[in-house]
């Protein structure tokens, strides 16, 4: 094709590598995201804490600074096991508000004019759109879970007396394997939630709720039937136990109230990815199902 | 170069059998693709693209196989869908050209090109804006452009006038035209009007009921028609039949001086104009009958739908 002869030319260049084309899916997908002041504002939101935990790692490590603003108990804080905790934790649930924004942005704008099957008539699978998609969203909550809670943890070895690193590697493992479950977990359930519903702010709503109505529901399962077994509906607190177990942090009162095996939980959280990939294999299809 | 092979192709959908028995070989520029609603053509369309599984029997695009090349074929045609399908919170230039990366072009080339469809189609003034805010027109032809960006060796448009009005329909065959005149790109078009298919095409499947009823080359059955020819007559219509059998044409005589006749290749139609003079006959009309494609649509679904059947005319 030509601008000023208006005439059809093919297309005789190079192309790129098939397995490539999940990148144009990912790219597009990033563009999507940040194209909302929303999502920046969420984004910068979910790394404050990251800040105010950094302050408490310096003001841990340094004495003068400790001084300077009051604080001259030793024990103002102590960078442990339950510091970290506490700081996966409340990154791992902005994660979740994060999702709860991005995941619609991704798919609800495809499903909306019903542009799969053009997308899928191109040289990429269904598989290749979900983990286009998957990577775009897995990538943002990477940014505000385990890259910050880990560099955190390195200030925490380099402003830390010798032998400190050591001691707590387990700490870092932890990070990262309890943040890496999270998010994956998020990122798929995001995905398939959002590929059933074409109004964004819905979805939204829809993420929440998956999170904490089966939460209730596990309570009430579990005091009605008198079970521990029920709370494996309660992701919040299945979530909190994992982390804890992989942190090797102390139990809270809860944790010791709920003592659910940790396999169970892995296991509901399987089952639970399980039927998010049904769920997008029902959904992400060039045309609707014909059922005979 | 056949363009599509179907060898006893069925395809299921559930427990339903939506293509039967498929078999025929498609070597046309531009290949229409008729039938009435529930006939199977989308659903063709969508095993050609491998988006449905044959249960039976093989499809090939360009000799490759549906179920097993389904990336290459891909790769190689241009699909402009039936309904609404496009994201609407993009420009129309950042559609096709992310359509046009999807299929392999670098992002360079792809924005290039995808100025160039647009151009093309005729959205060049309105590439920038999203794709929502065209109108129904516009839409179709940004699903054209980005079926065509990527350079597609077969261009398959699923009911490609659908929901124009008389001009867009117009810009929208006429588009069809060029891109079938160019060459460089095959078409399936598959649509309800006849006339759409009769402008553009110069092949058509007929299917009824998942089942073939027709294929024929419409090149051939409107040059076999060339020499069919219908005269009105005044004056002595005997020995003017005298005079044109004279000239080798198979005549057959009606009343009120109406002649049905077969002209031979060397014959033309000037000739019986001298030979009407020297007889003193008056040619009052001259018709030469050209079977439309409406006779061949209607042949087809009155034939016996359970075999395919040779359309002849």
């Amino acid at each position: 094709m030509s601008i000023y002869k208006h005439s059809y030319r093919a297309y005789t260049g190079r192309l790129t590598p098939v397995w490539s084309r999940v990148f144009v899916l990912v790219r597009y997908g990033f563009s999507e995201i940040w194209s909302s002041k929303i999502t920046i504002v969420l984004f910068t939101l979910s790394l404050l804490p990251s800040i105010f935990f950094l302050f408490g790692i310096y003001l841990a490590n340094n004495p003068l600074a400790r001084a300077l603003v009051g604080a001259k108990n030793v024990g103002f804080t102590s960078i442990d096991a339950g510091y970290f905790l506490a700081m996966l934790q409340i990154h791992c649930w902005l994660a979740l508000v994060l999702t709860s924004w991005i995941a619609p942005r991704l798919i609800t704008f495809d499903l909306a004019d019903n542009a799969l099957p053009v997308m899928l008539s191109h040289p990429i699978s269904r598989f290749g759109y979900v983990a286009g998609k998957f990577i775009a969203l897995f990538s943002s909550l990477s940014a505000i879970t385990w890259v910050p809670c880990l560099l955190l943890f390195c200030y925490q070895a380099y402003a830390s007396p010798q032998g400190w690193t050591g001691n707590h590697l387990r700490l870092a493992a932890g990070l990262f394997a309890g943040a890496l479950i999270w998010i994956l977990f998020l990122s798929i359930l995001g995905i398939a939630l959002s590929s059933w519903v074409k109004w964004r702010m819905v979805a939204t709503g829809i993420i929440i709720a998956a999170i904490f109505i089966p939460a209730g529901v596990g309570g009430v399962v579990s005091g009605v039937l008198r079970t521990k077994w029920g709370m494996l509906l309660n992701l919040p607190i299945t979530m909190s136990l994992l982390w804890q177990r992989l942190l090797g942090a102390a139990p809270s009162s809860l944790g010791r109230r709920v003592d659910l095996p940790t396999s169970a939980i892995v296991f509901s959280l399987l089952l639970a990815a399980v039927g998010c990939v049904a769920m997008l294999n029902a959904r992400i299809r060039a045309r609707e199902m014909v059922r005979g | 170069m056949e363009v599509i092979e179907l060898d006893g192709l069925q395809v299921r959908l559930g427990s339903r059998t939506v293509l039967d028995g498929l078999t025929g070989v498609l070597k046309g520029r531009a290949i229409g693709l008729l039938g009435p609603n529930g006939a199977g053509k989308s659903t063709l369309i969508n095993t050609l693209l491998g988006f449905h599984d044959p249960s039976q029997g093989t499809a090939r695009v360009f000799g490759l196989d549906t179920r097993e090349h389904k990336a290459e074929i891909r790769g190689r045609v241009g699909y402009m869908p039936e309904n609404d399908s496009f994201i609407g919170n993009m420009s129309g230039v950042r559609f096709v050209r992310y359509m046009a990366e999807l299929a392999g072009l670098p992002a360079k080339p792809a924005l290039e090109r995808a100025h160039e469809a647009l151009f093309y189609v005729g959205l060049g003034e309105v590439r920038y804006r999203s794709v929502n805010t065209y109108s129904l027109g516009m839409k179709q032809l940004v699903k054209l452009a980005q079926a065509l960006v990527h350079g597609p060796k077969l261009l398959i448009l699923d009911e490609p006038t659908n929901g124009l009005d008389p001009i867009a329909r117009q810009r929208m065959i006429q588009l069809v035209r060029e891109v079938r005149d160019d060459g460089e790109v095959r078409l399936l078009i598959s649509s309800h009007l006849l006339r759409d298919i009769d402008e553009t095409c110069d092949e058509v499947l007929i299917l009824k009921n998942g089942k073939l009823a027709a294929l024929c080359n419409l090149d051939e059955e409107r040059s076999s028609n060339r020499s069919f020819l219908e005269l009105e007559t005044v004056g002595a219509t005997e020995r003017f039949t005298v005079g044109i059998r004279g000239l080798g044409c198979e005549v057959a005589c009606f009343p009120g001086g109406r002649i049905k006749l077969v002209l031979p290749e060397r014959v033309e139609s000037r000739d019986l104009y001298v030979i009407a003079a020297e007889q003193g006959v008056q040619i009052r009309r001259m018709n030469r009958r050209r079977d439309s494609l409406e006779d061949i649509f209607l042949k087809a679904m009155d034939s016996d739908v359970g075999r395919p059947t040779d359309v002849y005319l």
